[in-house]
This record gives C-alpha cells, sequence and structure tokens, in this order.
C-alpha cells in the first residue's frame, strides 16, 4: 500500500510467468481481447477523483506487470460500481481484474487498507462483518435492536469458524 | 406466502428502518417473512481478499435459505444481492470449486441446491408482488411529491448475471413510486453511485461521491430521494452531513427507503417504519404528506 504504480514502474520488467499465474486465477474471462476502447475508463467512478484508469489496468496486465499492479495502491480505488464490466464489448472486464489483482496482493503480504483485515477478524469472530450499533434518532434519542423490538441476531452454529479458516488458508 | 430473508451485515448492525420498514410491509402484503436460522456476511468484503472464501460465505446463505424448505430467499440488500447471486453464478460454471464448496457446507451439516430464487425488494414488488396489487393495496397516495430515486450500483449490474432491472436504464423503482401517488424526476446523475464501498479504502473521497450527488439532486428541487440499498442509505442518510462537509455545500435532502415511502401509503404508524432514524430532515416530506 502507498506505493504508486509510476514509482513501482520505473524499474520494472515484464514478467509473463507473473501473466500466465494471473490468467490462471482470472478463469475463463477473456482478457486478452481488449483493444483500449477506454469505455471503461470513460464511464469510471473512481476516475475523476482517485485517478483509477481501468484500460491501463487491463494494458498493464497484458503486458505482464502483474507484480507491480498487485503492489499498487491504485488497485485499492476501485468503487466496485461493476459499470465497466456492464460495459465492456470485449468481455475484459476490469472489475474483476482489479479483483484478482487485490487477492494477489494478500498472497504477497503487501499492506492492504486495514478495514478489510477488521472485516476478515469480525466475520471469523461472530460471522458478520460488522459490529451491532446503536443509533441516535434526530432528537438524539438512543436505541438498539432490542429497544426497536427488533429480533435477536441468528449468529452462525461453531463449526462457522474452523470451516471458514480452512477455505481462507486453502492455496 | 412464505419467503426466508437474508438481512446481511449492514441492515442488522445499523440501518434498522430498513429491516422495521421491510418487515411492516411485507406483513401489510400478507407475505410471511422467514428468518434464516443462522446468518453470516455474504462475502463482499472478502472478494477482495480471497474469492474462493466470498463464494463459500456467499453459497452457505443459499445453502441456509434451502434449508427453509421454501424455494426462494430475499436479500434486501444490494451488495449482498450481487455477492450471493454471482457466487451462484460462478459455482454453475465451476464444478471443481461447486464440490470443494458443497464439501465444506456437509461438514457443517449443510446442503446447497442452486435452484433458488434471489429477490430483491425492488423486484419481489414490483415483478411478484405486481403495481396493481400495490395499487389496490394503497390507502393514502401521496400526492403532490416529486421524488428522485436511485437504485443504486449492484443490483442492476452486470446483465450477465440476471440483474433486479435494466443496467443503464432501471425504470422499476421509479415506477414503484409512481404508483403510490408521486412523481419522479429523470435526472443526469441517476446513476451515479454513493460510494460506499470506498469507505473501506478512501473515506473521505466516497464521501465526497455521496456529497456530489446530493448537491446535485437538491438543485433540482425535489422533496426527497428514495432509496433502496442499506449502504446508500449509510452514505445520502446516515453520513448525509458529513457528506455535503465534503463537497461544501449546506444541503437538507430527505431521503428515505422504498419500504418506508410505501409504509406510509399503506397507512402504517411513523414510528413502525423507523422513521424516526433517519438522520436527513424527513419530516419535511412527511408535513408534506399529511398537509
Amino acid at each position: 500500500m502507498n506505493v504508486g504504480l509510476t514509482d513501482l514502474m520505473s524499474m520494472a520488467k515484464p514478467n509473463i510467468e507473473a501473466r500466465e499465474k494471473f490468467l490462471s486465477k482470472l478463469g475463463n474471462k477473456e482478457l486478452v481481447n481488449c483493444f483500449q476502447c477506454l469505455k471503461c475508463t470513460s464511464g469510471c467512478t473512481a476516475l475523476k477523483l482517485l485517478e483509477l484508469k481501468p484500460h491501463e489496468i487491463v494494458k498493464l496486465v497484458n503486458l505482464g506487470f502483474v507484480d507491480e499492479l498487485a503492489s499498487s495502491d491504485i488497485i485499492w480505488t476501485c468503487v466496485t460500481c461493476l459499470k465497466c464490466v456492464q460495459r465492456c464489448p470485449q468481455k475484459a472486464s476490469p472489475y474483476h481484474i482489479i479483483m484478482v489483482l487485490r487477492n494477489m496482493a494478500v498472497e504477497k503480504e503487501v499492506q492492504i487498507p486495514e478495514e478489510y483485515l477488521k472485516a476478515f477478524s469480525r466475520i471469523l469472530e461472530t460471522g458478520l462483518a460488522e459490529a451491532s450499533q446503536e443509533v441516535s434518532t434526530r432528537k438524539m434519542e438512543v436505541f438498539d435492536r432490542e429497544s426497536l423490538n427488533l429480533p435477536k441476531i441468528n449468529f452462525p452454529r461453531e463449526s462457522f469458524q474452523a470451516v471458514f479458516m480452512k477455505i481462507m488458508e486453502e492455496k | 406466502m412464505k419467503v426466508p430473508v437474508f438481512w446481511g451485515c449492514r441492515i442488522l448492525t445499523s440501518q434498522y428502518a430498513y429491516e422495521m420498514s421491510v418487515r411492516e410491509v411485507f406483513q401489510k402484503l400478507n407475505i410471511e417473512l422467514v428468518d434464516l436460522s443462522e446468518t453470516n456476511c455474504c462475502g463482499d468484503p472478502i472478494k477482495s481478499v480471497k474469492d474462493s472464501a466470498a463464494n463459500y460465505l456467499a453459497i452457505r446463505v443459499l445453502a441456509l435459505a434451502n434449508a427453509t424448505g421454501l424455494d426462494g430467499l430475499l436479500v434486501p440488500c444490494n451488495r449482498c444481492h450481487f455477492a450471493i447471486s454471482e457466487a451462484k453464478n460462478v459455482l454453475n460454471k465451476n464444478k471443481n470449486l461447486d464440490e470443494k464448496i458443497k464439501g465444506l457446507l456437509r461438514e457443517e451439516g449443510l446442503e446447497y441446491n442452486s435452484y433458488i430464487k434471489i429477490w430483491h425488494v425492488i423486484d419481489f414488488l414490483h415483478d411478484f408482488i405486481g403495481l396493481e396489487s400495490i395499487k389496490k393495496a394503497t390507502q393514502k397516495p401521496l400526492k403532490d411529491l416529486r421524488l428522485a430515486t436511485h437504485v443504486g450500483c449492484q443490483i442492476i449490474r452486470y446483465s450477465d448475471l440476471g440483474r433486479v432491472d435494466n443496467a443503464e436504464n432501471p425504470r422499476k423503482l421509479d415506477e414503484l413510486v409512481e404508483i403510490i401517488g408521486a412523481k419522479t424526476v429523470d435526472y443526469a446523475e441517476k446513476l451515479d453511485c454513493c460510494g460506499a464501498p470506498l469507505m473501506y479504502s478512501h473515506p473521505s473521497s466516497a464521501l465526497s461521491l455521496a456529497g456530489t450527488k446530493i448537491k446535485a439532486l437538491q438543485s433540482l428541487g425535489v422533496d426527497g430521494l428514495v432509496i433502496s440499498c442499506p449502504d446508500c442509505g449509510l452514505m445520502f442518510d446516515f453520513r448525509q452531513k458529513d457528506a455535503m462537509a465534503t463537497v461544501g455545500a449546506k444541503v437538507n435532502l430527505p431521503v428515505i427507503y422504498y419500504t418506508q415511502l410505501l409504509g406510509l401509503a399503506l397507512n402504517v404508524e411513523v414510528e413502525k417504519l423507523g422513521l424516526h432514524l433517519n438522520q436527513s430532515p424527513v419530516e419535511q416530506l412527511l408535513m408534506k404528506i399529511s398537509a
């Protein structure tokens, strides 16, 4: 995290093996068919504020700069609005490419935004990604599920934790 | 009729008004919601960490729904709806992953059967209950209201999965608003994202996305914004003040869940719809309705 793509690219060399590994993780998505029409980037929610350019990411993966992308902070700017998946005429689907790169960042143990790890810990502990909150009304009265007469949350059975860890730890 | 419901995390832990209003409205429409015997995260945040584990979480939800013996599942959260729909699609195509996840579920005594229809509130009301039935059930039509709708991103994209409405021109939420008497407006920013998923990595940019949209809506002079996703509720309602601070504007835009609005038309009491929990100034809207 906190490493810009420009810095990472300054000494980079294409790595075809990394590209192959990436493609196998991506499954049957048709990455190589991207012809750089820029439909993804022109509709990208994260373009204006965070300078995410999905077409560049697709091109860099195709050229073999997978490790550089997985280490860069740019892959964490995607809002996951899915417009690029919808609009890509070549089914190259930048969103899915970015998700594979995020998974690879985790595998490489690059520092990723902390909130994702917090969500993971909470799921492991309680099954849910978030903890129950008290909320206040516009008149500052405080409520929780119980005082709102909402039913208790049915947390998962005990075996959940072990099974979830099993798939998390699998190579 | 009985329908199992999976709420996901955000509704169960903070967006209580959505849960309350869905429960009330469905009861009024004679649909009995069956809460799952247990719940877990749909996998959405884990998609960024480990895809296969995210799919396991999503399919576990479907297996819990299978265990009710009923053949549908209502998922009122857009992100959960996407995570679960995509996982179902991935398993249909990837036999290895399908076997692996079914094996893990069996360790917990759960069975997954992919013949299950995944509903969102919008398509359940629009396609299953139907506009005519909603019109008939309406006791207090909402006249003289001009409202904007925001359907959110993840229930309309991407179409290959089979989504709730058209990806580029969603109309179902507008039709649901119009059938209970209010007018809807078309606006250029209609498909703009609320920014919620960026709260994990770039919170100020996320709030700025929400703020920019609210600012645009205010200039249209609408009476309020109608939403149907707990993430959009978090951004446009719960964090409206913070969102406006990022774009340097003071705005007071009532933001209301569709099920809250429908509840008012069905004559459900305001408190039961959780309207005291909205952080945006919904009184403005309520006064206009009762006037």
